[in-house]
Formats: structure tokens, C-alpha cells, sequence
């Protein structure tokens, strides 16, 4: 099964309409397991890096959102292929 | 020691080893500079290099781990670190909010000194920095702002003088352990040549020095140096956050 991995809707909570976040950079590349709330990468919205953490056991499949790239709301800046 | 001259090495290197274990309580400090120091946020990565190479020598560059433009710290500055525990109270509701009751306490600070400083609500139309006292170049430069550099721009909950002109920036980096809040509140004016130079802005200076303030220019506020706003900004700090109590 493929999760997508997004920026929590709560931090984008009275947030300008408009504004997007940069994406900081990756911590993990595609095709690396990562464990569920391990840190894949870091995003920066308002002058706050904030850490994004993988939704589930799996290995990230791929990338959306290079680093240096930026986002609106609501969108997957990767997806990851859920272990089992 | 909730007051300490450190450098800019120093205060992340403490910010990191509070990040680094589970907290149960908010901790803070406030930082004097002993020298100038740019401070590039981490999304500017990407220029730590050429600033270090232009950067005048024993002017250390680093890279904050919090968002923002570019800060020239140094003894012209007074810095705040806040570590607060995930989901604490004044972590308020979602990321904006977040940032209201930092800015509040500068803004009550700096105006029970005497400044007429507020921070910027941002449900209210934000007024244009009008630079009060600048001429000519410097004032039509205010509308366009200084993208890159923290006081060239304004951003929620910051704190403004009167007249809109910046005097305290805030910042923050979330982990899974807290969130770590950075401000810095300009005591006296920096040296805007010396950053603008070294990102290779120099025909930025004087827009930054007209959109920015420094709380020696209010009469009242004159005979405070960083060391009186560091203690009154501690003392501020520890009434706030009195479920913690302050770094021993």
C-alpha cells in the first residue's frame, strides 16, 4: 500500500492564503526504509523548519518535492510504500 | 544562568542538548553577543560559502536551524531561546499562533521601557513600515522590503516600533521533541553594511537601516544597554513560562 507523506494540516492553520513552504531538505533518499515517525525530511512555513516524519514503516517510493522546492497546502511532498 | 554572553556556536549548541532529551518543562536563555556574527536561516544554506568568503575576517558565519532571512548578531543584540515541551499551552493553535505570545512579551518588555512597540497581529491589515525619519531612497525602499534578511521583512507576531519599523525577530524550529523559538530584539544599530556586504547586497544597507528600529532611540529607553534588556527580558521569561523555572 503507498501513503502519501504530507505536511500536517495543522500547521497551515491561519497561514496566509497563498504562502507556500520550502522544502528544506530530504533526510532519506527514494528506495530507503524508514521507520514510522523517523524524521524524512524538514520543511520551512512562517520562519519555522519543522520536521516531517514518515506515516508508517516502509521505504520512501518516491520524491515529489525536490529539496529547494515549494508546496501549497495539502500536498504530498513524497510517497512511501507501506512494509508488509 | 538564564542570562549568558555567548556566541552564536554556543546558544545552538545549548538549543540542540535541550532538543536532545525529553522535556517535561519549558527552558529558555537570553544571549548577549560577544562579536558580530551572521546568521543565515537553513533554508539559506546555500550561501554559507560566499558569506563566509566575503565576510570580514573573525566574522563567523553559521547556519541556524530555524527558518528566516539573514541576522548580523553581535553586542547591538539580545537573543532569546525558548524550548517548549510538545503541546504545551502557549504553543496555541497552529503555526502562526505559535508565535503571538513571544511576541507579546517583547513588545511588553520593550514598552514598559518606554517604546512604543507592538507586535504584529497579522488579522490586522499589517500597516507598511514608514521609515519616520528617512528621506529620499530609504523610504520608497521600505514597501519592497529586504527578502533576505530577518529585519528586512515582517512575519506574524514580530515586534515594530511606532512607525513600523522592526525591532524584534522571531523564528522557530519544530522537532519531536519541542519547539525551540528564537528571537532577537536590536538593542542599538548593527552594522547593515557589514551583512549586506557579505551576502553580496551591498545597495541593500540603506533600506535595512530604514526598516529597522533600535530601542536606544527612544529617550526613555537610551540608557539600557544589552545587559538591562537581557535581565528584563529573563525576568519577563520567568514569570511567563513559571511552570519551568529558569537554566541553572
Amino acid at each position: 500500500m503507498t501513503r502519501q507523506i504530507v505536511l500536517d494540516d495543522a500547521c497551515w492553520k491561519d497561514v496566509e492564503e497563498g504562502t507556500e513552504a520550502l522544502l528544506d531538505r530530504w533526510l532519506v533518499a527514494e528506495g530507503d526504509a524508514v521507520k514510522a515517525g523517523a524524521t524524512v525530511a524538514v520543511v520551512v512555513l512562517v520562519k519555522t523548519s519543522i520536521e516531517v516524519p514518515a506515516p508508517a514503516d516502509g521505504v520512501l517510493e518516491r520524491i515529489l518535492v525536490p529539496a529547494e522546492g515549494t508546496f501549497a497546502r495539502s500536498v504530498p511532498i513524497g510517497t512511501l510504500r507501506e512494509a508488509g | 544562568m538564564p542570562v549568558a554572553e555567548a556566541s552564536i556556536a554556543e546558544e545552538h549548541a545549548w538549543c540542540a542538548g535541550v532538543l536532545a532529551a525529553p522535556l517535561a518543562a519549558p527552558r529558555w536563555r537570553v544571549w548577549r553577543y560577544r562579536a558580530p556574527e551572521i546568521v543565515l536561516g537553513c533554508a539559506q544554506r546555500a550561501l554559507h560559502e560566499a558569506a563566509m568568503r566575503r565576510a570580514p575576517r573573525g566574522v563567523a558565519v553559521t547556519v541556524r536551524p530555524s527558518g528566516g532571512g539573514a541576522v548580523l548578531a553581535g553586542p547591538w543584540m539580545v537573543g532569546v531561546t525558548v524550548v517548549l515541551p510538545p503541546g504545551h499551552a502557549l504553543l496555541g493553535e497552529g503555526l502562526v499562533d505559535s508565535y503571538r505570545w513571544l511576541g507579546e512579551l517583547h513588545a511588553g518588555v520593550l514598552a514598559q521601557a518606554g517604546i512604543a512597540a507592538r507586535a504584529l497581529d497579522p488579522r490586522v491589515q499589517r500597516p507598511a513600515p514608514d521609515a519616520a525619519g528617512a528621506t529620499g531612497a530609504a523610504h520608497a525602499a521600505t514597501a519592497a522590503g529586504v527578502r533576505w534578511a530577518c529585519f528586512g521583512a515582517l512575519s506574524p507576531w514580530e515586534v515594530v516600533a511606532a512607525d513600523g519599523r522592526k525591532l524584534t525577530g522571531l523564528s522557530q524550529q519544530r522537532k519531536r521533541a519541542g519547539v525551540a523559538y528564537s528571537a532577537g530584539t536590536l538593542v542599538a544599530r548593527p552594522d547593515w553594511r557589514l551583512l549586506c556586504e557579505a551576502l553580496g547586497e551591498p545597495a541593500d544597507a540603506a533600506r535595512l537601516h530604514a526598516l529597522t528600529a533600535a530601542c536606544e532611540e527612544t529617550p526613555a529607553a537610551a540608557g539600557l544597554d544589552a545587559a538591562a534588556w537581557a535581565e528584563r527580558l529573563d525576568t519577563a521569561l520567568a514569570a511567563r513560562l513559571d511552570d519551568g523555572g529558569p537554566e541553572t
